[in-house]
């Protein structure tokens, strides 16, 4: 059984073995484009230099990135769609299952190894892309952070194994129950796509109870990349605050003074009265002991999620194939 | 010895159709059995409950003495070509004797490719691009190879032409000598099986109409020809059809004893008079009424 999957297979493993040739050349080729650009740039930089520096390499390498990351989310959906949604509807389309069905393998035989193989192939296919990706973006990744980012977190390290596994079974269990491979494909694609939006978008960050601490604004925090907006209600918010490495949950946080009481645009008042003298400023706000809560995930679950998320999509495979196993004993 | 098929009340219904109803029959073993009707008489579906494509709705079924399709012994038991002989468009004919190596474990290597060469087949062809005829023989090539004890054809000769039907039959009628297998072959035209069957099953409507040895039912059959008058039927005979022709009546007649002046009559008039009466009970019915 594992010949005759593997002989209808082939063609299109060796396809995808071409494609994660060139992907991977490229891939190795910028690790070494951005190594030279932070050798050059950003290893032992001083100042305002590092912050340009960095802002040019993200400018800089923002396309290449888009192509490779972009492949990399590709990937599991592709997978679904060309491999899985055919697997069996086609063979239900062409009605080859009344000749191989009648040899001596069972039903369930029949799809444990045709899931089995061309699983295998997509975990491979994306393990090695992904770990190709991880690799040689490791140093751009250490200097940019935002691990946690879903463009970032979907396609590093393990969790694109998940979703190629997860994709491979539902294009295929989709393809039995539609039993048309073009109507399989369209339903794989859209459910897929809608639940890679959905879980970066909303289950993602529930995974784990974040954590929330509060945070004074001290002249540590107001050198961060941070910003203080008056609302319309003449009330302060803040943005952008980020732990190192963490995942902030919460953005535009009210924003307290000491006692307890929002500030407020009057509170602020006496501070902007010099503008232009920006330490002045800095120096007014921080003796007010202002604070804010921040809601985040800490950049030490970057592994849990990881690991989560791989079993989720893998289970969630594992429940999707026990169905199509039923399904297929009861089809008849 | 085992029947190679055994069912019992057996039915299918799909949605809102029962495409077989109540079907009880015994296939004895060495038979070549034809199953003849017209198109969605529901050959198909009993073809497909024997080899475990479908399973029944109610009723049971046996084939060699087990269920069917119940497990990889039981499938090797059983070779069956589905109607159109479906082949893998995009292998070889080579890959799908490969194939059958693979997934049988009592293939026939030197069989297969004996009857490959015989028949003319290039290994490196793809499928796809075979005649009919050849994909026939093909899929019929892949079936038989596995050395089942039966061998079950839908319709196997029905895309082929006249000249290719009777070739393929007189083929199948050496072949199944060699093989040494029970075989189950279907077909609309009784034309077709009337060479090759020793056992028939005339299905009409999803219900059984007539079962069993062809020359058991040609010896309880008797045609009996005579005036436009009602003729009585002789003590035990049942009518089965009675036709009306230039002031004659002719009627096929079941009766196990001898019935006087009665006739031989051949298969087909026999498969006719069933399938007539089964089509015609409706209307028939209706004629009397309005009598």
């Amino acid at each position: 059984m594992t010949w005759l999957t593997w002989r209808q297979f082939r063609v299109q493993a060796l396809a995808a073995a071409g494609a994660v040739a060139v992907l991977a050349l490229y891939i190795i080729h910028l690790r070494d484009s951005i190594g030279a650009f932070i050798d050059a740039r950003i290893v032992g930089c001083a100042g305002e230099a590092c912050s340009i520096a960095r802002m040019e390499l993200r400018g800089d390498y923002e396309g290449q990135l888009a192509v490779v990351l972009g492949s990399l989310l590709l990937a599991p959906a592709l997978i679904g769609i060309f491999w899985g949604a055919p697997l069996v509807a086609r063979e239900l389309e062409e009605r080859t299952d009344r000749l191989v069905w009648n040899q001596s393998v069972t039903r369930t035989r029949w799809l444990a190894v045709k899931l089995a193989v061309v699983g295998l192939v997509a975990a491979l296919v994306t393990g090695l892309l992904s770990l190709a990706l991880t690799w040689s973006l490791s140093r751009y990744d250490a200097l940019m952070g935002q691990r946690f980012a879903a463009f970032n977190f979907d396609t590093r390290n393990v969790v694109p194994i998940g979703y190629a596994l997860f994709a491979s079974v539902l294009g295929t269990v989709v393809g039995m129950l539609t039993r048309r491979t073009l109507t399989a494909m369209a339903i794989t694609l859209v459910a897929f796509t809608a639940l890679q939006v959905l879980v970066p978008a909303v289950v993602r960050q529930h995974l784990l109870p974040p954590v929330t601490q509060t945070v004074i604004i001290d002249a540590d925090v107001l050198s961060r990349e941070i910003g203080l907006s008056l609302g319309n209600d003449n009330l302060f918010t803040v943005h952008g605050y980020t732990v190192p490495g963490g995942w902030a949950l919460s953005d535009g946080a009210p924003v307290f003074k000491a006692d307890g009481t929002r500030y407020t645009g009057e509170d602020d008042r006496p501070c902007i009265a010099n503008i232009s003298d920006r330490a002045a400023v800095k120096a007014c706000m921080v003796a007010k002991h202002l604070h804010f809560e921040h809601t985040y995930q800490p950049g030490n679950r970057y592994w849990t999620f990881q690991w989560i998320e791989l079993a989720l999509y893998t289970a969630l495979a594992a429940l999707l194939a026990g169905f199509g196993f039923v399904w297929l004993r009861r089809s008849r | 010895m085992t029947p190679v098929i055994r069912t019992t009340a057996l039915s299918k219904r799909y949605r809102h159709r029962l495409a077989l109803d109540d079907c009880t029959v015994t296939v004895p073993a060495g038979r070549i059995a034809g199953l003849v009707g017209p198109n969605g008489a529901g050959k198909s579906t009993l073809l497909g409950l024997v080899c475990g494509m479908v399973a029944p709705t109610s009723g049971s079924i046996e084939v060699l003495g087990h269920r069917p399709a119940d497990s990889a012994e039981q499938l090797a038991r059983v070779g069956f070509v589905a109607q159109d002989a479906p082949v893998y468009t995009r292998l070889t004919v080579g890959d799908h004797l490969r194939l059958g190596a693979r997934l049988n474990p009592r293939w026939d290597a030197e069989l297969a490719e004996r009857r490959i060469r015989q028949r003319g087949l290039d290994p490196a062809q793809k499928a796809g691009s075979l005649s009919g005829g050849q994909r026939a023989q093909l899929a019929l090539t892949v079936a038989a190879a596995k050395r089942g004890d039966l061998l079950v054809l839908d319709e196997p000769v029905a895309a082929l032409d006249p000249l290719a039907r009777r070739g393929f039959l007189r083929d199948l009628l050496e072949f199944v000598d060699e093989l040494n297998v029970s075989v189950v072959l279907s077909s609309h035209l009784l034309g077709d099986l009337e060479q090759v069957c020793d056992h028939l099953i005339v299905l009409a409507g999803g219900r059984v109409q007539l079962a069993g040895d062809v020359a058991d039912l040609l010896a309880v059959h008797h045609r009996i020809t005579g005036p436009a008058a009602r003729q009585p039927l002789p003590p035990g005979a049942q009518l089965i059809h009675a036709e009306q022709t230039r002031g004659e009546t002719s009627m096929v007649v079941r009766g196990s004893g001898p019935v006087p002046g009665g006739a031989p009559v051949d298969l087909e008039d026999l498969t006719l008079a069933y399938l007539t009466r089964a089509t015609d009970v409706g209307p028939a019915a209706m004629t009397g009424a309005h009598r």
